[in-house]
């Protein structure tokens, strides 16, 4: 699950100047957010100064096989381009370039991490991955992404009214957490011992 | 020690990484988390982003093996996919846990078992831990190649990145060490910056490359906040109305602001005698007969079934098999024009239009052979004579297909007619209310149809948010109405009647002018269609002198098809008539695929409307079991290719459903 943006103007119009360009464009994840306005628009100001030889607007070009055969169908557009520009995330870019090896391919957008949303498009961040599930202890609710302070042991004391010190519009988790505790009548949960977050990532921890 | 599968994705060799999401606690810390707790009931993910073969993941009953060997009491177990997803995992849990449980274990990753925790009236505890791999995105997972670091770096390497291939994310050059090519760290990795020396070098571009200046990296690029308001708002957005549907690219622009114009009178029509849903129907003139304008030429052959109409006056030259564009051939009745379009004698105004009873509408409609014209054709008369009292009748304005708008302009250009048609309908069916449900791309027409009907106080113009399929019936009214037709079941069981824009115009036409069904609006477009337009065109034109007239289509690998990009089907021939359902021809890229196996990224589940379960069905039928996939409700299933559309290995799901449907209908 990403998002990606369109890089500022400046930067766009400096990749494209004095160039003939292809464009490639990757609606594969557009829901989670391929700026497809914007990238129309960028394409109407090519077209109109004639530098355009091409567009493709296709998805999921993160998959080799597929896009190699969508590439060839346009390899002589692709050819009379000086460059090509793909409107993707990072992985769409580099399968391009992989294929068009001699050719000056650029990502003309950059690609926001969004760890915590993984599963299928979730509608919260309500899960780090930290590698060491803390749910059991607090009843069902995850202190690492409900406390602004991600913390383990109970609430920091900083919440007033139930709000958070961080971010006054956000819920205290740990006021949830007790409450959700409370209703199970699970509340010796919190005399658990304290668990110390281990922050390796999975890789660090199989090897 | 973390498990992680890789197998062959294709012959080449290119692997897909099986990421598990998830993993079992360790049996120490799961033999003194379940010490205290008994009765437990268990669920299960089936996991995603993962080889699709064995439905049912091992966890589970390796987890239930544990709890038994402690003696504990299992009340029950469920293994269900994609439990993060919140809209079907409630339905899913409302029955499930037992009487009885104390306890409800969850081996998911964190969103799976909060979904669970936020609905579960009892405790809940996680049996696993989720891993994390930040960098896995992108469909394919063969290999972390994007760190989303959210400033790419790729322009300035040559399209290698340096914060995931090199060892030591470095963004401004090697670090020295590396040896032979290889790198320092990892003596089995390319030195990253080599590749990208050697790509550049190959590109003719390191002039440019080595005089870039130094690029800080900045990692507080990323606002949590910022992206959770705006997965959000776009999920929530999404989501209105009625779960799944998906948002496809309009494309609308070609031809939404041309007015209507009339296609010039063909020499030659081919009618097909079946245009409907239902019996074909039989012809009633023999070769050599001339024909008038609207003269029947052939009748409804039964309860459900059409008569079919001339559209032009001349001579009937054959009446054979000739070329169909779904059915592969049909009898058909060819008419060569005389040029004069003289009226046949049956095509009168009706007297007192006002007086006409239910029942004289409903015969007035089966005579024009008028049926429903969005693509299904189904006879509309039919419709008009529902088994259930009806109370409200919607008229489908959202033409949600993309790049089609004939019923848009049909709207705008024949307000009153549609209007008249629909007050007709409610007259014959006895509806109190007609509502004309328009999407919101089509402002014009939304003004329009307001203005016209500000004084009709039982017909309301509904605003809905563009979404793809809204114009299905069962779309419809529950995003309208708020009531869901039952499995299996007709509009008319929750009350309703939905009706065609165009089908509706027609029925004015019967009415006012005596006039059957013989011509329709056809949108003909495409980008890779030279003049698009929006034509008015006689049933049994030929589909290849409309694609002439509008000035062919550029380049040779291009896609016929009759209908939307999503609905439509491929016309391999365009020497096919034009038909009562024909609302468009579109000229589109041939795009280039080849199916792939199934990763369970879950998205087909997560767009389809009627949530259903697509990946199974692609899975069962090539087991060819056919039970399965009744019993996954494949008979529900719309075909609005939702879950093709989004599939990222271009799995033809829809042909897989269309065979499962065939399958089980033989099996009763």
């Amino acid at each position: 699950m990403l998002i990606t943006q369109l890089k500022d103007k400046e930067t766009l119009v400096s990749l494209a100047e004095g160039k003939k360009v292809f464009i490639v464009n990757c609606h594969g994840c557009k829901e989670v957010h391929f700026p497809e306005k914007e990238a129309l628009e960028f394409q109407k100001e090519l077209s109109a100064s004639g530098s355009l030889t091409g567009v493709i607007t296709t998805d999921y070009i993160c998959n080799p096989d597929n896009m190699k055969l969508r590439l060839q169908k346009h390899i002589s557009e692709i050819e009379a381009a000086d460059a090509v520009l793909v409107l993707s995330c990072g992985v769409g870019v580099q399968t391009v370039a992989e294929y068009l090896e001699e050719k000056k391919v650029c990502a003309a957008c950059d690609t926001y991490p969004l760890p915590g949303f993984q599963g299928v498009t979730a509608l919260e961040y309500d899960c780090d991955q930290c590698g060491e599930c803390y749910l059991n202890l607090t009843g069902g609710i995850c202190p690492i992404t409900a406390c602004s302070k991600s913390l383990v042991n109970g609430q920091c004391g900083g919440s007033k009214n139930g709000k958070c010190e961080v971010d006054s519009e956000m819920e205290c988790g740990w006021e949830r957490i007790y409450r959700r505790l409370k209703q199970l009548g699970r509340l010796d949960a919190l005399k658990c011992p304290t668990q110390v977050r281990n922050f390796a990532t999975d890789k660090d921890v199989s090897q | 020690m973390i498990m992680r599968f890789v197998y062959q994705i294709d012959k080449e060799g290119e692997q897909l990484e099986n990421y598990t999401k998830y993993q079992l606690k360790s049996s120490d810390e799961l033999t003194s988390l379940l010490a205290d707790k008994d009765n437990l009931f268990i669920i299960a993910c089936n996991k995603c982003f993962k080889e699709f073969e064995t439905v049912d993941e091992p966890d589970c009953a390796e987890f239930e093996k544990l709890a038994a060997e402690q003696g504990k009491t299992i009340t029950g177990s469920a293994r269900v996919d994609f439990l993060c997803n919140k809209t079907q995992t409630e339905k899913k849990l409302q029955d499930m846990i037992p009487e009885g449980t104390e306890n409800v274990f969850v081996i998911s990753c964190g969103l799976g078992i909060q979904t669970v925790a936020d609905m579960a009236g009892t405790p809940v505890f996680a049996a696993s831990n989720s891993l994390n791999y930040t960098g896995h995105h992108g469909m394919a997972l063969t290999k972390k190649s994007c760190d989303a670091c959210a400033q790419c770096y790729l322009n300035i390497t040559g399209g290698i990145c340096p914060i995931v291939d090199c060892s030591k994310s470095l963004v401004n050059g090697q670090c020295g060490g590396a040896k032979n090519g290889k790198c320092e760290v990892d003596s089995n990795k390319d030195c990253a910056w080599e590749k990208i020396y050697r790509r550049l070098e190959k590109q003719g571009r390191l002039e440019e490359f080595l005089n870039q200046p130094v690029q800080l990296r900045d990692y507080s690029k990323v606002n949590f906040k910022v992206i959770n308001d705006y997965v959000k708002s776009v999920r929530e957005s999404r989501f209105e109305g009625y779960y799944g549907g998906i948002h496809p690219s309009e494309r609308k622009e070609f031809t939404e602001h041309l007015p209507l114009e009339r296609f010039p009178d063909p020499e030659v029509v081919v009618i097909p005698l079946s245009m409907h849903a239902g019996a074909p129907a039989n012809p009633v003139v023999q070769v050599g007969d001339t024909v008038m304008v609207g003269q029947k030429i052939g009748e409804a052959a039964a309860f459900i079934s059409s008569p079919v109409h001339s559209s032009v006056s001349g001579t009937v030259i054959a009446i054979e098999s000739r070329k169909h564009a779904t059915r592969g051939e049909c009898m058909s009745v060819v008419i060569r024009s005389d040029g004069k379009n003289t009226l046949h004698e049956s095509v009168q105004p009706h007297a007192n239009p006002e007086n006409l009873t239910p029942d004289e509408i409903v015969e007035i409609v089966r005579e024009a052979g008028i049926v429903g014209m969005g693509g299904a054709g189904f006879p509309t008369s039919v419709k008009l004579k529902p088994a259930k009292p009806v109370d409200t009748i919607l008229l489908n304005g959202c033409e949600c297909e993309p790049l089609l708008t004939a019923d848009h302009r049909v709207l705008l250009e024949y307000a009153d007619d549609v209007i008249y048609g629909l007050k007709a309908m409610l007259k014959t069916v006895g509806a109190q209310k007609g509502i004309i449900v328009i999407e919101d791309n089509k402002q014009d027409a939304i003004e329009l149809m307001q203005e016209k009907t500000a004084q009709c106080s039982d017909i309301d113009v509904v605003v809905a948010k563009t979404k793809y399929p809204q114009g299905a019936e069962k779309m419809l009214i529950k995003r309208v109405m708020g009531r869901q037709v039952p499995r299996g079941g007709l509009p008319a069981d929750v009350g309703c009647v939905v009706s065609n824009i165009s089908t509706t115009k027609a029925i004015a036409d019967a009415i006012l002018k005596g006039m059957p069904l013989i011509e329709r609006v056809v949108t003909v477009t495409g980008e890779k269609l030279k003049k698009p337009g929006n034509y008015i065109v006689k049933i049994g034109t030929n589909t290849q002198d409309l694609i002439d007239y509008c000035g062919g289509v550029t380049g040779d690998d291009i896609t016929i098809k009759a209908g939307g990009p999503m609905m439509g089907f491929v016309v391999p021939d365009a020497n096919v008539p034009i038909m009562k359902g024909s609302n468009g021809i579109i000229a589109v890229d041939t795009d280039h695929t080849a199916e792939q196996p199934c990763i369970k990224c879950g998205r087909c589940m997560d767009v389809c409307p009627m949530e259903l379960t697509p990946l199974y069905f692609a899975k069962y039928a090539d087991e060819e079991n056919w039970q399965g996939m009744k019993d996954k409700n494949v008979m529900d299933c719309l075909e609005c290719r939702c879950c093709e559309h989004i599939c990222s290995s271009k799995i033809p799901l829809v042909t897989k459903i269309k065979a499962g449907k065939n399958a089980v209908r033989g099996m009763k």
